[in-house]
């Protein structure tokens, strides 16, 4: 005898076609749904992570443009302005600062890279304090360099790789002809230290003539210190500007809320497609199959024998709609996110969409009420028929 | 139902699995102008990825670098690195083509690309990436000019290790700009060597292994 749900699924079978539609359009919504949570759980967490692997909660930079500082502490590249070496004593004084570290980016036009050449960038760090900031920095060769002067780099994963660099290795700052020797590099991070190339802050004053020249101070402030008591402190020092990283990621947060609000109209428009389309999908085969649902009723089917009937139905494709979305959204994360990443206007290293199973079955769930509640009314439509009438319009 | 469900299963895992850390390939880095200048007489092009790996795994790669009579080192040498090969054509007729390799230079990575004809012979080559004393002579014109005409057979009686041929050949001829620079002078004709290599094993059917003298 057939069960009720293998009488659903031969219903489904009979318009193979409208059926498929169906499921791929319930499918497009939930691959839309998932990406959408996904990447609001994902987005906050790379940004969290990039600024959490800053290793610092305050950068002090020359007086500029903040949006010009916040991009060049967390994408790298290199400031027009400079400050003195002499701000981090002055900055050392406040009883809020529990370590710092002096920065000096420099960048360089390297007429050898490709046809037109490229640039390249370099980043002056502190031996003594940089390492201590980045913890979680780990090596797959070599270590740091001991002394703030030597001619030494440290290069990042991507960076050793693009060069071919090993440790014991030469590198060669084009155009200064300065000739460092490679004593580290590190293992991949997911960061911007992977394609940073690190060398003593001296050796960068020294090789790009800017002694006695900052571009960034890097401070890490004390667990229990209060944050905005020492951001205004520093605000009052001259030719500085103060940011901080709780500042850069709210303003990150708001430019990529655009963003957000622009996909979730998508999500909303993509769900309510989808419920159109199950209704009429389920609508059109109960009125399709009008005359036999009058003789499943005749021969003693009760309307809610025939609600049931159709509303598994509906379940079974948004069943199957959701779990070709969740396939969706697992196989097209890369190409969402990649279309994602072409939308904001900065986008943190790491993964922007963070999909789990948590998250997969929530979306499960969302599509199968949703597409449950799509199928109360023809249910209800089915439920209503009856039985003579049916066979009579039918016959007539 | 349960075909479906295999489907649907065989889907998930297709395309769950993670992005691996793939070997580092050599692309050019704007092709559509690149195959332009460097194949004046082209119309178009088509791009395809091929890997030791796939072609033979190990043993082809130890049969390259038994060719080449140095071993491959580091992450641009592994056997999963996926070179680019660009097809040159002219309307519809195919004219030669561009494949590039990176090579361990004395201060940095370098991309050597060679253009090639349908016969093998070498049409021009191009630094794409040259970090190196002497890269702005190595880079002239005229330096370029003197690989031109030269094929894998020219190559194979020369020693990568050694740096010169035996018996003395074509590539010997070949004038280091900057003796000082003999470093990257030595791996930029070991980078030549090993891109012929390649390029005789994905698309002349080794018809230059004859030449080879173990």
């Amino acid at each position: 005898m057939l069960s009720i749900y293998k009488v659903c699924y031969k219903n489904l079978l009979r318009k193979k076609v409208r059926s498929s539609l169906t499921i791929i359009g319930v499918g497009l919504s939930a691959w839309v749904l998932a990406s959408l949570m996904g990447f609001n759980k994902g987005y906050e967490a790379s940004l969290n992570r990039d600024i959490d692997n800053m290793g610092f909660q305050i950068v002090v930079t020359a007086k500029g443009c903040p949006y010009e500082a916040a991009t060049l502490m967390l994408k790298g590249g290199t400031s027009l302005r400079y400050m003195k070496e002499s701000v981090v004593n002055e900055v050392a004084a406040n009883a809020e600062v529990e370590k710092m570290t002096p920065m000096l980016m420099q960048a360089i036009f390297d007429p050898n890279k490709g046809e037109s050449g490229g640039m390249s960038a370099y980043l002056g760090v502190d031996p003594a304090s940089f390492p201590q900031m980045k913890t979680y920095l780990e090596f797959k060769q070599g270590g740091w360099f001991k002394d703030a002067a030597a001619y030494e780099a440290v290069l990042g994963y991507e960076a050793a790789e693009l060069e071919q660099r090993e440790v014991g290795d030469k590198l060669l700052i084009p155009e200064k002809n300065a000739e460092l020797k490679v004593v580290g590099i590190l293992k991949r991070t997911g960061t911007q230290d992977d394609g940073t190339i690190f060398i003593p802050v001296k050796a960068v004053q020294q090789i790009f003539a800017k002694p006695g020249e900052l571009t960034g101070l890097g401070i890490k402030v004390k667990k229990d210190a209060n944050i905005a008591q020492l951001e205004e402190k520093l605000y009052k020092l001259p030719d500085v500007q103060v940011v901080s990283l709780a500042q850069v990621k709210q303003t990150i947060m708001n430019l990529v809320s655009t963003a957000k609000v622009m996909v979730l109209s998508i999500a909303i428009i993509a769900v309510i497609i989808a419920m159109v389309g199950v209704i009429n999908t389920i609508l059109m085969s109960v009125f399709e199959r009008y005359q036999e649902i009058g003789i499943l009723k005749s021969i003693g089917a009760m309307p809610e024998d025939i609600f049931k009937l159709i509303w598994i139905e509906t379940f079974i494709l948004c069943l199957l709609g959701g779990l070709f979305g969740a396939v969706m959204a697992f196989g097209l994360s890369q190409v969402t996110e990649l279309l994602i990443r072409r939308l904001l206007p900065y986008a943190p290293t790491g993964s922007l969409i963070l999909l789990d199973f948590k998250l997969i079955l929530t979306t499960l769930i969302s599509v199968l009420l949703i597409g449950l509640v799509s199928g109360v009314y023809p249910a209800w439509k089915a439920a209503r028929v009856r039985p003579l009438e049916s066979i009579r319009n039918e016959m007539g | 139902m349960n075909k479906s469900f295999t489907i649907l299963l065989m889907l998930v895992c297709l395309f769950s699995v993670n992005n691996l850390y793939a070997a580092v390939g050599c692309d050019l880095n704007d092709p559509d102008k690149d195959v332009a200048r460097l194949f004046p007489e082209s119309t178009g092009y088509k791009t395809s990825y091929l890997s030791l790996d796939k072609l033979g795994g190990a043993a082809l790669m130890q049969e390259i670098e038994k060719r080449l009579g140095d071993s491959f080192q580091g992450l641009y040498e592994t056997v999963d690195v996926p070179y680019t090969l660009y097809e040159i054509y002219k309307e519809k007729e195919k004219i030669g083509y561009i494949h590039g390799v990176n090579q361990k230079g004395e201060y940095g990575g370098i991309q050597v690309f060679l253009v090639l004809d349908m016969a093998g012979t070498i049409k021009s080559l191009y630094f794409q990436k040259l970090t190196s004393r002497a890269a702005k002579q190595l880079r002239e014109p005229d330096f370029g000019k003197q690989f031109v005409g030269l094929n894998l057979k020219d190559f194979y009686s020369y020693d990568v290790k050694a740096g010169k041929s035996v018996p003395s050949g074509k590539v010997d001829e070949i004038k280091n700009p900057v003796p000082e620079a003999a470093g990257d002078f030595r791996a930029a004709l070991r980078a030549t060597k090993k891109n012929l290599i390649l390029m005789d094993q994905f698309v002349y059917s080794n018809k230059h292994l004859q030449y080879f003298k173990p």
